[in-house]
């Protein structure tokens, strides 16, 4: 039988697998003084030791050749299944079902789940209450009510339309296919980097900051919606570009035509359909993000949701949330309509 | 005695991977000539005309172009001259390589593109004398009705017409066509190679072709060098090319195929 390779992904696996495992029958059975949870080099002592713990087991078993999940997961494809043995019959399957089992009980103690806080009469009487109110909203908001709407549609509008050209011109600088030669590597894997940072802080915190910076109110939440477009559309776009055919590029290059010229003529062509396509989709979900923006000071109508959710006056929050859904619903319509008729 | 265009020496070309596809090949290209490059499969006739456009870039070796208006080493030029290399020297391709969405017009017009600033070529202005240029040209290949039709609505044998046509609205000196027909059906196949010994003979444009089938180049090729492993191992007439020499170039197993 030919040795195993060495797999860094499969240990990594099973290690978190494992330490979890460890750490949380720890927690379970030694009932820690919970002063050390305000401690950090505790935690992360604790967590380091399970990880550590972990890959140790893994090595272990995989030593006396037993397949962990983390080895039928990423160890050597070659190996041959019995598929005559049910789950409870292998070791990686028991791994699983166990390391499920324990995710769950975590889960269930961090959620709080409680059914007797779902049974609970008060409680219960007044979620009633206030769906009734909801149920019944105050139509005499529904001006302003759209009036705001209007604001958040071209908040959400203005933010894919800014983000449009910024996208598309970064959009070629983060292909692969397009960035060869080392200096254009550089700027490729930089590209990348930077926009999976910028995506990966949230739309709303975006708009914290801009309202910091422009004030409160509606500019401030189209900033936010345009940074985060012009990352995700970037990805979105360039992941496009990486996909058309080779041929055409040749074609043109081969009659002498300048970097320019070839994006122009052979990629552009092949990439603007879905381009189309996705930047009706950002707009699409601009809007519903547009709506929680607003519940931090990013203006339009979750600005005016907040108001009225802060005074309890469920009947007025009832009418905005109907707007909400009527427009988020057509939107929705109208990009599915429009992205069928692109393909 | 005619004037050689293009001197290609001691031409070595290793792929990063390690294989060597061309193995210090020499030769002469006469002017007006159509040269005809058979091989197996893997051969490095790919590679060869590749190098010649700088698709490829060669690991060794000299390619000296001699045309009337580019005197160069196309082995060591650089970006700037590589685009006036690619100018002169125009390219077809087994998969036609036209862009799908565009159209058939649009499509040749891009064999104008090195002549024409990237503003007007990005606005899409084309000078009036391109465009009759290009119409021209679609005529010359018998498609001139199609011209306002998307260049992936056209069947493989008029899709390679177009090409034929884009080449040409370069004014190239030389043309290189890379299996220009391995991708067409047998009737077809004739056709393109009609229109190519036109452009060769009527035009007077150098041609370098890479083909499949014997009986092609026996009707179209005015010279023939084979390749083997990198490596040339025949050059001479089409005629030549006889029993022992058909085995020694594609191997003891090979047998002929016909197409009529």
């Amino acid at each position: 039988m030919k040795k195993q390779k060495f797999s860094l992904r499969r240990l990594i696996f099973d290690a978190a697998c494992f330490g979890f495992l460890i750490v949380s029958i720890f927690i379970f059975s030694v009932e820690p003084d919970p002063i050390h949870y305000s401690n950090l080099h505790w935690l992360l002592g604790l967590g380091l030791l399970g990880f550590v713990a972990g890959a140790i087991l893994s090595e272990l078993f995989t030593r006396f050749k037993l397949r962990t999940t983390g080895q039928v997961l990423f160890g050597s494809k070659h190996h041959l299944v019995d598929a005559s043995k049910g789950f409870f019959s292998t070791f990686s399957g028991w791994q699983l079902f166990i390391t499920l089992i324990a995710l769950f009980i975590v889960g269930v103690v961090k959620t709080r789940i409680s059914i007797l806080d779902l049974l609970d009469r008060d409680g219960f009487d007044g979620a009633t209450r206030l769906f009734y109110d909801l149920a019944h909203p105050n139509l005499n908001l529904l001006p302003r009510a759209i009036i705001n709407i209007i604001e958040t549609i071209f908040m959400a509008f203005m933010a894919t339309a800014l983000a449009i050209p910024f996208a598309f011109v970064l959009s070629f600088f983060s292909a692969r296919n397009i960035m060869r030669g080392p200096f254009a590597k550089v700027v490729y894997v930089s590209l990348r980097t930077f926009f999976n940072i910028v995506r990966s802080i949230e739309a709303l915190i975006w708009a914290i900051i801009f309202s910091v910076w422009v004030k409160i109110g509606p500019f401030a939440g189209m900033l936010a919606l345009m940074v985060h477009s012009i990352a995700s559309l970037t990805k979105q776009y360039s992941e496009m570009v990486e996909t058309v055919s080779e041929g055409p590029i040749e074609g043109v290059q081969a009659t002498g035509a300048n970097k320019i010229q070839t994006i122009w003529f052979a990629i552009v062509p092949q990439v603007l359909l879905p381009f189309i396509s996705f930047t009706v989709y950002r707009w699409d979900i601009n809007v519903r993000m547009a709506t929680i923006i607003g519940l931090v000071g990013g203006g339009g109508i979750g600005t005016l949701l907040i108001q009225y959710q802060g005074q309890a006056m469920w009947r007025e929050v009832g009418c905005i949330v109907l707007v909400i859904a009527i427009v988020v619903w057509l939107l929705d319509q109208a990009s599915t309509y429009i992205r069928e008729a692109l393909k | 005695m005619s004037q050689t265009i293009l001197k290609v020496d001691h031409l070595s070309k290793i792929y990063p991977n390690g294989t060597q596809a061309l193995k210090d090949v020499s030769f002469e290209v006469k002017k007006g000539e159509f040269l005809i490059v058979i091989g197996l499969s893997g051969s490095g006739k790919s590679t060869l005309l590749r190098c010649l456009n700088r698709l490829n870039d060669p690991t060794s070796g000299t390619i000296q172009f001699n045309g009337e208006k580019l005197n160069l080493d196309i082995a060591q030029a650089k970006s700037e001259q590589i685009r006036q290399i690619r100018k002169n020297i125009g390219m077809i391709f087994q998969h036609f390589n036209l862009v799908p969405r565009k159209s058939v017009l649009t499509n040749v017009l891009t064999g104008r593109l090195a002549s024409t600033s990237t503003l007007r070529s990005f606005l899409d202005i084309w000078d009036e004398k391109d465009i009759l240029k290009a119409e021209k040209y679609l005529d010359l290949v018998g498609i001139r009705e199609k011209a306002h039709l998307r260049a992936d609505q056209l069947s493989g044998g008029q899709q390679q017409r177009v090409a034929i046509a884009r080449v040409l609205a370069q004014s190239p000196e030389l043309i290189l066509a890379d299996e220009p027909v391995a991708s067409l059906d047998p009737a077809t196949c004739h056709t393109v190679m009609d229109y190519l010994r036109k452009v060769n003979q009527e035009l007077g444009i150098t041609m370098i072709a890479n083909l499949h089938f014997l009986s092609l180049v026996r009707e179209y090729a005015s010279r023939v060098i084979a390749l083997k492993a990198g490596e040339i191992v025949f050059e001479g007439s089409p005629t030549e090319i006889n029993d022992s020499w058909f085995k020694k170039i594609y191997g003891d197993k090979a047998r002929e195929v016909h197409i009529q």
